[in-house]
């Protein structure tokens, strides 16, 4: 075992006792000082890993391992991991200072050490001068920062938070996700986050572990994934996507809505079916005439930033275009693009067979 | 507008009358524990002789002060009990269990005092404890049990789990989560089930009449013994010092209360 691998998950399956299955043989390595994000919709089984390592619930097959040892059976509070929870969960009884100092007290620090890492808890979170304000007269974005306080002080290897922006407005979420961020590199410790956010996963993460049904869809890094989506529930869930039938007539040629294209995808049969994916904003409006498709405009919004155009090609598959140009409902417009903004997936690829694949056509590492 | 003004006007008179229908008997024994007539027809002078009278009866301030020491004790214990069965009530899982273990709680709330006092006379004759001081504070306790269950568990339940995952996640073992965590966030529960345990305590009559023997009383029993003996005006004057008394209490109650969310107030506000 690598010793940067801090988390080792070996075929973990988490079963309830009404069969219902949440994890299914999950297998994945955690490594010192990066901060991972466990991305999925709700019930896909991400918080159910973070519970797992944190020590709530036992696996029901499989072995985890922190820093190289078993810890199936090891309890929560024998555990050198702390948790931010979705709702802070802080001790309503006790004020700032009592709440971050109730671990350090379990471990009956003398007086002094206490005061010394509480307060340098609070500094760090930017809390200073909250020591004797009570859990009911603070904001959403205090109480989120005493509960990250509440968990550094006790200066764990790995960080879990569990959807610790949720609860929050957008403007203070965005800027916590700085602040996360920021934390992680001054720690330098693991941080695992758990959101149903993608584009908090994307802004935040080292390495996103995308999941669905309690398995790991893909993983990589926030790139990889955006770019090189496997599968279609991947690209579905990351961003906007155009997702469009197609067919691979060689390596680097693929057809789609009647036309063939030129693409940077290999290692594929010839003839294979397939489905292309092309994010909105890779697509280019120019004049009918020029463009490499030709779309009918059904539908428009702004965003502010960009516009949202909804059309429909010939062969009638429906695009997402966003775009600071604007265009009339039922204009037809021609939309144009590069190979490599094409991206193509093939049908029940696992990731292990992607990567392989990606490897016999020499296009190197993801990306 | 006119019409809500006269609906205002009907309701205000409607509480009047019944608060003075309330309050009157009492006014009334209050007013005639000052009678220098020595009965409760015709006042014929204003005195303080049997207010004396009762705090020269020594039998009486030990009977007031057994009903204290019953109300104290059984309180305490009841409270204790209390708490630790709603926890166990609390840490059952299946809900049909925890639905029958609360219907059972809540059974011996709402069943009659004199079933209660009856069956605990049956049972302390079997058993053969001797009615006296145990029997009653034994009973007391019975009863308020389930009063302090009642307090406490909603708390309980109101209370996240994220917060025990929290305290175990910090390092707690199950003892110190329980003792941090649990039992500071159920402290005004557990004060509430206490108060409560109290006052029931204290205004007993029907249970303790019947559990209690060889001389011991408490408040309660012995004025309604001395009532039907025969009048003395003492008893007014004794009544009027427990209806003070419970006045003071209440009042009391109040001023911490408004006190408690001042504070809980002027926390929200910083």
């Amino acid at each position: 075992m690598a010793d940067d691998v801090i988390i080792r998950f070996d075929r973990v399956t988490k079963r309830y006792e009404d069969g219902v299955t949440v994890l299914d043989e999950v297998s994945f390595d955690i490594e010192r000082g990066k901060f991972y994000t466990l991305l999925g919709p709700s019930g896909c089984g991400k918080t159910t890993i973070l519970r797992l390592i944190a020590g709530f619930m036992e696996p029901t097959e499989g072995n985890i391992y922190i820093n190289g040892k078993l810890v199936n059976r090891v309890p929560a509070n024998k555990r050198q991991v702390n948790t931010v929870f979705q709702d802070y969960a802080l001790f309503p009884h006790l004020n700032v200072y009592e709440n971050v100092a109730f671990g350090l007290r379990i471990k009956k620090l003398d007086r002094l050490s206490i005061d010394t890492k509480v307060k340098e808890a609070l500094r760090f979170v930017n809390l200073e001068g909250y020591e004797n304000r009570d859990i009911a007269g603070m904001s959403g974005g205090q109480r989120q920062r005493v509960a990250i306080a509440r968990a550094i002080v006790n200066e764990p290897e790995v960080l879990l938070l569990d959807e610790p922006l949720s609860a929050l407005d957008l403007k203070l979420r965005t800027e916590m996700q700085y602040e996360l961020r920021e934390l992680q590199r001054r720690l330098g410790i693991t941080f695992v986050f758990v959101t149903h956010d993608q584009e908090e996963a994307l802004a935040m993460s080292d390495e996103i572990f995308v999941l669905n049904k309690g398995r790991i869809q893909q993983s990589g890094t926030p790139t990889d994934i955006y770019d090189e989506p496997i599968n279609r529930f991947v690209a579905d869930f990351i961003g906007e996507s155009n997702i469009i039938p197609g067919r691979m007539i060689r390596d680097y040629l693929v057809e789609f809505a009647g036309k063939p294209f030129e693409c940077v995808d290999g290692g594929f049969r010839e003839g294979e079916p397939v489905e292309i994916v092309i994010r909105p904003e890779d697509l280019e409006i120019t004049e009918p005439e020029s463009g490499k498709l030709r779309i009918r405009v059904e539908s428009q919004l702004f965003r502010g930033v960009h516009y949202e155009i909804k059309g429909r090609d010939e062969s009638g598959n429906t695009w997402l275009v966003h775009s600071t140009r604007k265009a009339e409902v039922d204009e037809h417009i021609g939309l144009t693009f590069g190979p490599e903004a094409i991206h193509v997936m093939r049908f029940g690829e696992t990731e292990e067979e992607f990567d392989r694949r990606l490897e016999t056509y020499g296009e190197g590492s993801h990306g | 507008m006119r019409s809500v003004d006269r609906r205002w006007r009907w309701s205000n008179l409607y509480l009047t009358a019944v608060f003075v229908i309330l309050y009157a008997p009492i006014a009334y024994l209050i007013v005639y524990s000052f009678n220098s007539g020595g009965t409760m027809q015709g006042f014929e002078g204003f005195t303080l002789e049997w207010y004396g009278e009762v705090l020269q009866d020594t039998r009486l301030l030990i009977i007031v002060l057994n009903t204290v020491v019953i109300a104290l004790l059984s309180a305490l214990v009841s409270t204790i009990l209390g708490t630790i069965g709603a926890l166990a009530i609390y840490e059952v899982k299946r809900r049909s269990r925890k639905n029958a273990l609360l219907a059972l709680n809540n059974v011996l709330i709402v069943s009659p005092d004199v079933i209660i006092g009856a069956s605990f006379l049956i049972l302390f004759t079997i058993i053969g404890i001797q009615l006296g001081f145990v029997s009653v504070l034994l009973s007391h306790i019975a009863f308020s049990v389930p009063i302090v269950v009642l307090m406490v568990l909603p708390k309980l339940q109101e209370m996240r789990t994220s917060m025990l995952d929290a305290a175990r996640d910090l390092g707690a073992n199950a003892w110190q989560v329980l003792t941090r965590v649990v039992v500071p966030y159920m402290k005004p529960g557990i004060f509430a089930g206490f108060f409560m345990a109290l006052t029931y305590s204290l205004d007993d009559f029907a249970v303790t009449f019947f559990v209690t023997g060889n001389g011991f009383s408490t408040l309660s029993v012995e004025i309604y013994s001395r009532a039907r003996q025969g009048i003395s005006l003492s008893i007014n004057a004794l009544s009027t010092l427990l209806f003070l008394f419970t006045v003071a209490l209440v009042i009391g109650y109040y001023f911490i209360n408004r006190r408690n969310a001042r504070l809980a107030e002027s926390g929200e506000r910083r």
